[in-house]
């Protein structure tokens, strides 16, 4: 059965819709600034730059919730623009999240510690599964709503669950995706971690120190085709591959080879029945830390041997948006196939040693793009890939 | 159907490694507490020392059910409402307190909901399928309906269960956020699930998150597989006024005797195992769940005897 | 020389929780990582926060941690040289 895409919408540091977005990929334009985050002013983080009043009131949100649902309403809300609730649609809503509600708890917690005004009410948004039932409220979805926390590849495998949920006719509709707000939670857990780079991150490059933060949601809606004579919606693109794989190497770090990621690239393509030489863009995980784009480039290798098409990672633009980065990466990758574009990987200038990878360099477009491959990586060794294909 | 060929349980009951946990049910006293396995025989000393007690009973409890299949997992799915909480509270004080540059990194990596899964695939070495729900009191229903969809899909072995664990810390927020008078408590139930043939097997599960009317609820899926409360031979609620109104042959709230935390319906589930295993004339257990106002799940546990 | 060896084994133990261990259990020369204690790259940032908060030592590099931290014999003299 094919799942039809008839929707996208994104919010991240570098535009607050799809059409944003990918003039700022285009303009080779970065969202990450240093002193973004309030809080933590000495990191460079790829923050949207709206507090979460300022995000209820300017897109017009009418459901309270924390920083990861607000965001998430606002990117699902784009992708379901031009949709209806109709009862003759079962319609669920799967989102993948990593923090949930933890910049209101964090606040509320300093309060507890501190011994002053601590109100517990205020963790009434903290479960991240609050905060998918706060999008939903917001789009009036309630056949289904689910959260899946992978770490950072919550929201392909969010695209994943709703993909296997329509197949098996449990759904007709979904939206899918993720989210994450920025918190100090997260900052100071990758600062103990040590992999921030203080300058500008470096996808695939042999300098690369680390990665940058980012936040934001991308979602999509997914439909079988006896929806689509429904909706009556035009489709974008469809999905087409799915995968996940257990690296089972080490709780934070790839295993050296990639093996986790290899099984999991491998299996997306037969879920898609495409060859790797079907594939004509790669969005990497390329998160820019040394021990990832290593695993992630012999994994690459490994699936494309001599013919590895033209990959790049997006995250020196957004930031590594932890949940929310495979949801915004499909938005691109549905854009790269609607508009036959190439992303430009930003600050290369030297191969990995080792692999000796050179990413997509500038933007291209007018190409023929049929199948994007897309990749994320999270903590636990959970490798995700989803593949994206032409009408 | 989907049948069960392992269980295993860490609970405030005397559940792990007992083969009949409905028998030996005991209501919680106030000051109850976790009953657990030496985690040593399951765990290499290198990664225990890591381990917050929810992590400890996830994995072990996978390994337990591990043991019993015998053969390795193609798919491994894991629910739980509030994840680390022990490693969220402690990362939480750690970096709200310090003025270091540096942070002991160790409660942060442990703190993301998939430790538990990511545990799993390390301790049993497994590559396949490794996903992880997180949907307040439906944590444990959505990731059977992973489980389901993974048997549809062709999966053979599949485990699947239910994680939660108790901080104090949530005690100062039980009365604000938790309207509810158990006593707060932690638990692990693991199943492993295929489509080959054993005595005993999910039937159907369910979730609703629009709920109105519970007792309705009930009934149309009762309707939808074409079974009346007559029928059910033991319903498992957490909720009495489910009871009242039905009454059906036997009942029990499983809060009695789990405490509570949002993923209570897992050991429910096994004690309605249980109760089939051992009682012979016994066809059908009902789980209820609706920890969450509005949100409701319930699970159909059957005999098989074709 | 030796004391400060012991105290700096106690700070290990309970730096990464290392439980079932005592002082006497560590030996000067083994190594800490791979096969010796098993430890692995969280432990290193372990070590990292240890020399920090006890010794006042930064490191900003995780790479250096792998000639530092191979054993307690080349920790110690690290801290005596840097302190």
């Amino acid at each position: 059965m094919e799942i039809f895409i008839t929707g996208s919408g994104t919010i991240s540091s570098i535009g607050n819709n799809v059409a944003e977005s990918i003039k700022s990929l285009r303009d080779q334009q970065t969202g990450i600034k240093l002193g973004a985050f309030q809080a933590l002013p000495n990191y460079r983080v790829g923050a949207v730059p709206f507090s979460n009043a300022e995000l209820m009131e300017k897109f017009n949100l009418t459901t309270e919730g924390s920083r990861t649902a607000l965001l998430g309403m606002i990117a699902a809300k784009e992708a379901f623009a031009g949709h209806s609730i109709d009862p003759t649609i079962r319609t669920g809503l799967i989102s993948g999240t990593s923090v949930g509600g933890m910049d209101m708890s964090e606040k509320e917690y300093k309060n507890f510690l501190e011994g002053t005004n601590h109100n517990p009410l205020n963790y009434r948004h903290h479960a991240s599964g609050t905060s998918s039932e706060e999008i939903s409220n917001e789009l009036k979805i309630s056949d289904f709503i689910n959260t899946i926390s992978t770490a950072c590849s919550s929201a392909a495998n969010a695209l994943m669950m709703g993909a296997r949920m329509i197949q098996q006719g449990m759904l007709d509709r979904v939206v899918v995706g993720g989210t994450d707000g920025l918190s100090s939670f997260t900052i100071s857990g990758f600062k103990s971690l040590m992999i921030f780079d203080d300058e500008w991150c470096r996808p695939f490059d042999e300098s690369r120190k680390g990665l940058n933060l980012g936040e934001g949601a991308g979602f999509l809606v997914l439909e079988s085709e006896k929806s689509l004579v429904i909706s009556k919606q035009t489709p974008l693109a469809k999905l087409t591959g799915w995968s996940n794989a257990s690296d089972a190497f080490h709780q934070t770090a790839s295993s050296p080879n990639g093996y986790g990621a290899t099984l999991s690239m491998q299996e997306a393509l037969n879920v898609a029945g495409l060859q790797p030489s079907d594939i004509d863009y790669i969005n990497a995980h390329g998160t820019a830390t040394p021990n990832n784009d290593l695993s992630e480039s012999h994994a690459i290798k490994s699936i494309f041997k001599d013919n590895i098409p033209p990959f790049s990672s997006t995250k020196a633009y957004t930031g590594h948006t932890l949940a929310a980065s495979g949801g915004i990466e499909a938005v691109f990758a549905i854009e790269a196939i609607r508009q036959g574009l190439l992303y430009p990987n930003l600050n290369f200038s030297t191969p990995i040693e080792e692999t000796g990878l050179t990413p997509q360099l500038k933007f291209e477009s007018g190409k023929t793009i049929k199948h994007v491959l897309s990749n994320s990586f999270g903590f636990g060794g959970n490798n995700s890939t989803v593949i994206l294909s032409a009408l | 159907m989907y049948y069960i060929h392992a269980i295993a349980s860490i609970s405030h009951q005397d559940s792990f490694r007992n083969s009949n946990v409905y028998k030996s049910l005991t209501p919680l006293s106030d000051d109850s507490d976790v009953i657990s396995p030496d985690f040593k025989e399951f765990i290499p000393p290198a990664a225990l020392r890591r381990l917050s007690p929810v992590l400890r009973m996830g994995l072990a409890a996978s390994i337990e059910c591990r043991n019993q299949v015998a053969t390795d997992f193609d798919a491994i799915v894991v629910g739980t409402a509030l994840g680390c909480l022990k490693d969220t509270e402690k990362f939480l004080s750690t970096f709200l307190t310090s003025t270091s540059d540096f942070l002991s990194p160790t409660a942060f990596i442990q703190s993301t909901h998939n430790t538990i899964g990511g545990q799993i695939s390390l301790g049993l070495n497994n590559h396949a399928y490794n996903m992880t729900h997180t949907q307040n009191n439906l944590s444990f229903e959505v990731s059977l309906m992973d489980a389901i969809l993974c048997l549809n899909d062709g999966k053979k072995n599949v485990l699947i269960g239910a994680a939660d664990e108790k901080i104090d810390f949530l005690a100062t927020v039980q009365p604000d956020l938790i309207p509810n008078e158990f006593p707060l408590s932690s638990g692990a139930s693991f199943f492993a699930l295929s489509p080959a043939k054993s005595e005993i097997a999910i039937q159907a599960v369910s979730t609703n998150f629009n709920a109105t009317n519970l007792l309705e609820d009930i009934g149309t899926f009762l309707d939808v597989h074409d079974i009346s409360m007559e029928e059910i031979d033991l319903l498992l609620h957490s909720n009495d006024d489910i009871e009242a109104h039905f009454s059906p042959k036997e009942a029990i709230n499983y809060l009695d005797f789990t405490g509570f935390h949002y993923s209570a319906s897992s050991y429910a589930v096994h004690v309605a195992h249980d109760f089939l295993k051992y009682r012979h004339m016994a066809k059908y257990a009902l789980v209820v769940n609706d920890l969450c106002p509005g949100k409701v799940g319930i699970t159909l546990i059957t005999r098989d005897e074709a | 020389m030796s004391d400060f060896k012991e105290t700096l084994k106690s700070q290990i133990i309970e730096q990464l929780n290392l439980e079932d261990l005592t002082p006497g259990d560590i030996q000067d020369d083994a190594p800490l990582f791979g096969e010796g204690l098993g430890l692995d790259s969280i432990d290193a940032l372990e070590f990292i926060v240890l020399l920090e908060q006890n010794y006042g030592i930064k490191i900003a590099d995780p790479n250096e941690g792998k000639e530092i931290f191979q054993s307690v014999n080349s920790l110690a003299a690290y801290i005596q040289k840097n302190q």
